[in-house]
């Protein structure tokens, strides 16, 4: 599956380790669809699935995120620099109801709630892994 | 150096590395551009590379060996990598700083362009970084205690350079705020020799 053009969701995304990896991040696994890897452009959608919902509550925050489970393509685009990635959703995350109000502004322009979690090898195609947070929108 | 220059900078890096893989020519260390930060690189459309080549390659594991600019990796499932470093690559160690910092033994991710010879040349590497979803379980003068999963790991803390951020708001060297229970972000740089974890800023939300 290809990824489209059509306006998904928007928001804040972060990133995490999976699969095998070095130091505090070896115990990290292969996420909840269990094929999650740091070094591939994977990422963590809140709504994975029902038991993954129940987790991460976005509603709490007003993001009535819709379903997507593993597998499901993304195209993830840096709200300003318009750096793009593609993605595949292997695992559940992040725990938005953590962060309700939260916002990440670039130029002036601010997304607000933590909605997606990517791999370092996907937010680093976009962005700073040490700015640890990027304002993005999501297509599918 | 102004905005503007970082930006032209930026893209003169990404323009200078595709001109290299294209040319078949070999990095040798010094460039003109000079080395810049990751967050300059992104602050501006980037220019496609050539679709001839990958638009742009991802290394991540264990630096096993250093010779001269070459950084030798073993990937985290069993792949090898060599990542070559140049005067145009932003290095991060806990902070911006120079490849003198990186150590044998050292975690890495790095993002650059796949060279005719194999290598990977790096325009950003990060190393040791980590960027941890944990809940505080105690919080001592200079270190906080963090589960993670099912581990508990050790976050050094260094008044003046931590920085925390409380329910969304802007960031401070505050941590008086910090209670046990939280749950928290934590973005850091590891330490391999006794597998603490720097806390460069700790994020708590509601």
């Amino acid at each position: 599956m290809a990824c489209g053009t059509t306006s998904l969701w928007a928001g804040e995304t972060s990133w995490f380790c999976c699969g095998n990896a070095w130091g505090p991040c070896s115990s990290a696994g292969g996420g909840a669809c269990g094929t999650c890897r740091s070094a591939s452009y994977h990422g963590a959608w809140p709504n994975a699935s029902q038991a993954c919902w129940d987790i991460t509550r976005p509603d709490l925050c007003g993001e009535n995120i819709p379903r997507r489970g593993c597998g499901s393509v993304m195209n993830v685009r840096h709200q300003c620099s318009g750096a793009t990635v593609c993605i595949t959703i292997t695992d559940c995350g992040p725990r938005t109801k953590s962060w309700c109000g939260e916002a990440t502004c670039c130029n002036g322009a601010c997304r607000t709630n933590r909605v997606l979690d990517l791999t370092p090898a996907a937010f680093s195609a976009i962005g700073n892994l040490s700015s640890g947070m990027l304002p993005v929108y999501i297509y599918e | 150096m102004t905005a503007h220059q970082g930006i032209s900078s930026a893209v003169g890096r990404r323009r200078f590395l595709t001109r290299t893989v294209v040319g078949g020519a070999t990095i040798v260390g010094a460039t003109a551009l000079g080395g810049i930060d990751a967050d300059a690189a992104f602050a501006a459309p980037q220019p496609s590379l050539d679709p001839a080549f990958a638009k742009s390659s991802f290394v991540e594991g264990r630096i096993t060996r250093i010779d001269g600019s070459v950084l030798q990796v073993l990937g985290s499932h069993g792949d090898r990598a060599c990542v070559q470093l140049t005067n145009a690559t932003s290095i991060w160690k806990g902070e911006p700083t120079t490849a003198a910092a990186i150590d044998t033994g050292d975690g890495l991710y790095a993002r650059g362009v796949p060279m005719p010879d194999g290598t990977v040349a790096a325009d950003a590497v990060w190393v040791n970084i980590v960027n941890m979803a944990t809940t505080i379980r105690g919080i001592g003068k200079n270190r906080l205690h963090l589960s993670h999963g099912h581990h508990e790991i050790v976050g050094n803390v260094f008044p003046g350079t931590t920085n925390a951020s409380y329910a969304g708001q802007a960031l401070t060297s505050d941590l008086s705020k910090l209670r046990i229970g939280q749950h928290a972000q934590v973005l850091g740089a590891w330490r391999p020799s006794d597998d603490s974890v720097d806390v460069v800023r700790i994020s708590v939300g509601h």
